[in-house]
């Protein structure tokens, strides 16, 4: 039963749907990285108070879609309050210090959602047009799924075109590139992380709740994705959308298919994968190219 | 290799230890318990320092070792039935084979690409021995047995002589570590974390030094796990969490990060702050959450550069 096409193709989509999530998790994660060379492990954190902050929307105002906009809204807005106290005055300080005060974050992010939310898992209903299934070659699929995938999608080309065709996307792809230059040229280059930062953030808050419907919320949410997505950074490349979008799908596929045909052994798959990719190119697969 | 003379950091030990001994004298059942706690902890912590504070190697994967430790003594004393002076070694050795096999890959990396790949080996362990039948999966392994002393009239099973069995044994790593950061090996350790490049220029090795206190690091944290599996009787996952991790990171910075005595007090302030605070709020790793960035932010001196300015602040009185 395991090779047989429609099972094939739902286990596909069901990666497809994990590496929609992830990218939408590692984006924002590489391409800080590019910018300040610093990595923010409160960002599973921030994920995890996206779907919490969309529970409480989605229960006070009984629509998901007020959630779906409110919440990454909300932890953009987090982020920024946390930009503005903390990371800006530590520009000058030690990446690792920087990652060390993030790590902090995380018992503290920890803590009070378990003080606001309660120790259980909740879950959120999705939106009433994808609540019924659909038929994929046969067999019945939650098209709230397929909605989830498609939005990655939507994400991965709106990036892409804002990052590749836009004056601002010049100006961030200049700061990944040489922020000393970028500055000479009078761009205020402070603002422009301070924007991509945010957005980041809002961007972990956005797959937080659109992955509530299909996991469940529960404190510890975070940890769980964020060595994921972790992996995924290091396996695509530090710094490039590209990377992010290819190590998305790698690490999606492989711990989707790694569930279904080596169940016992499912987790580690991914990390060998990784400690290949280390072993072939120590930078990802598509690093970001000085040019 | 040279012997050297008592400095500031040893005298502080020995502080420690006598604060440490005397408590065991006053100490209930339930205080020994607390203090082969610390004992154990501090033991994890130091190992740690080995790595954070004298190498410049900030690894958020440490509980996988300490895990595997505790695992190996688990697997080997009640599958195997091996003898409790032979498990013990056997655990050291798998632990550092183990650290062998993760430090192949981990020290060609830097900074917080380190950070990333010692995150994501320590979860793949846990993740592992959560899944895993014949490990127990999530219940873990019971019925872990104490080392046998009988023949030296020492019997384990009772807390007071076990408490301060731990405590010899973190006194003992104390000074092997003292000595091996002492030693030229422990100085070209140093000297990698204070200038990396420079070291390379001279020439040095840099990945077999690594590899090496990556290693020794992984072993006697493999002593902290046995030692840990043979307190509590059991062993499971959660030894293997990334909470472990970084609480023992969180420890080594608050006690003050390249001077083994200040992790473990900080093993000692964690251990009973965590018994009384736990009984006042259920959210006290939030406060342990908080005082840690302020101790990153305020110059990641800890518990051990705070006590070490307020005693050249009163020297400078005196004069």
């Amino acid at each position: 039963m395991f090779l047989e096409p429609t099972f094939l193709i739902i286990q596909l989509l069901n990666g497809l749907q994990l590496a929609s999530l992830l990218f939408l998790l590692s984006v924002g994660l590489s391409v800080v990285y590019g910018l300040m060379n610093f990595i923010n492990l409160a960002h599973g954190t921030l994920y995890m108070l996206g779907a919490y902050i969309g529970l409480t929307v989605a229960n006070t105002t009984g629509s998901f879609w007020m959630a779906f906009v409110l919440a990454p809204l909300a932890v953009a807005a987090l982020g920024a309050l946390f930009h503005v106290l903390l990371l800006r005055h530590m520009q000058n300080a030690s990446p690792l210090k920087q990652v060390l005060v993030t790590f902090g974050l995380v018992f503290v992010g920890l803590d009070v959602v378990r003080y606001l939310w309660g120790d259980f898992s909740h879950s959120i209903d999705g939106p009433i047009i994808f609540s019924g299934p659909v038929m994929v070659l046969g067999e019945i699929y939650p098209s709230y799924r397929l909605f989830v995938i498609g939005l990655g999608l939507f994400v991965l080309v709106a990036l892409y075109f804002g990052l590749e065709r836009t004056r601002i996307g010049a100006i961030v792809r200049a700061g990944v590139d040489d922020q000393e230059v970028a500055m000479s040229l009078g761009i205020n280059i402070k603002l422009v992380l301070f924007i991509v930062f945010c957005m980041g953030c809002g961007l972990a808050g956005l797959a937080g709740v659109v992955a509530a419907p299909v996991l469940s919320v529960y404190p510890g949410m975070d940890m769980s994705i964020l060595v994921m997505t972790l992996i995924v950074v290091v396996v695509g490349g530090p710094g490039s959308l590209k990377g992010a979008a290819l190590g998305a799908l790698l690490i999606g596929m492989f711990e989707t298919f790694g569930q279904v045909f080596i169940p016992s052994l499912a987790s580690v798959t991914i990390y060998a994968f990784m400690a290949l990719v280390l072993l072939v190119r120590p930078s990802g697969l598509l690093p970001v190219q000085p040019k | 290799m040279k012997i050297t003379l008592p400095n500031n950091r040893d005298m502080a030990a020995l502080f420690l230890m006598l604060i440490a001994m005397s408590f065991w004298f006053f100490a209930d059942v339930f205080g020994h318990e607390l203090l082969a706690q610390i004992a154990i902890l501090a033991i994890l912590a130091m190992s740690l320092d080995l790595l954070v504070g004298y190498t410049g190697m900030v690894s958020l994967g440490h509980a996988a070792f300490f895990g595997a430790g505790a695992y190996a003594t688990a697997g080997f004393a009640t599958m195997v039935d091996m003898p409790m002076w032979a498990v013990i070694p056997m655990s050291m050795i798998c632990a550092s084979g183990l650290a062998f096999c993760i430090g192949i890959f981990a020290v060609r990396l830097v900074g917080v690409f380190f950070i990333m790949i010692t995150l994501a080996a320590g979860e793949m362990l846990h993740a592992f021995a959560f899944r895993s039948r014949s490990f127990g999966g999530d219940d873990g392994l019971s019925g872990v047995p104490r080392l046998n002393l009988e023949t030296l009239n020492i019997n384990l099973l009772d807390p007071t002589q076990f408490s301060l069995f731990t405590l010899v044994v973190a006194g003992l790593v104390y000074l092997l570590n003292r000595s091996l950061v002492e030693s030229p090996a422990g100085r070209v350790l140093q000297g990698i974390q204070l200038n990396e490049p420079r070291m390379r220029a001279l020439g040095c090795r840099l990945m077999h030094y690594k590899l090496a206190v990556f290693v020794i690091a992984g072993g006697l944290a493999g002593l902290a796990g046995s030692l840990t599996a043979q307190h509590n009787h059991f062993v499971s996952p959660e030894l293997l969490t990334w909470t472990t991790s970084g609480e023992v990171l969180i420890i080594v910075i608050v006690g003050g990060i390249g001077s083994l005595v200040g992790p473990a007090a900080g093993a000692a302030v964690f251990v009973i702050l965590s018994h009384y605070l736990s009984g006042i709020t259920e959210y006290w790793m939030l406060f342990m959450g908080l005082f840690f960035i302020v101790v990153v932010l305020s110059g990641n001196e800890g518990i051990y550069g705070f006590l070490r300015h307020i005693k050249r602040t009163l020297e400078n009185v005196k004069r």
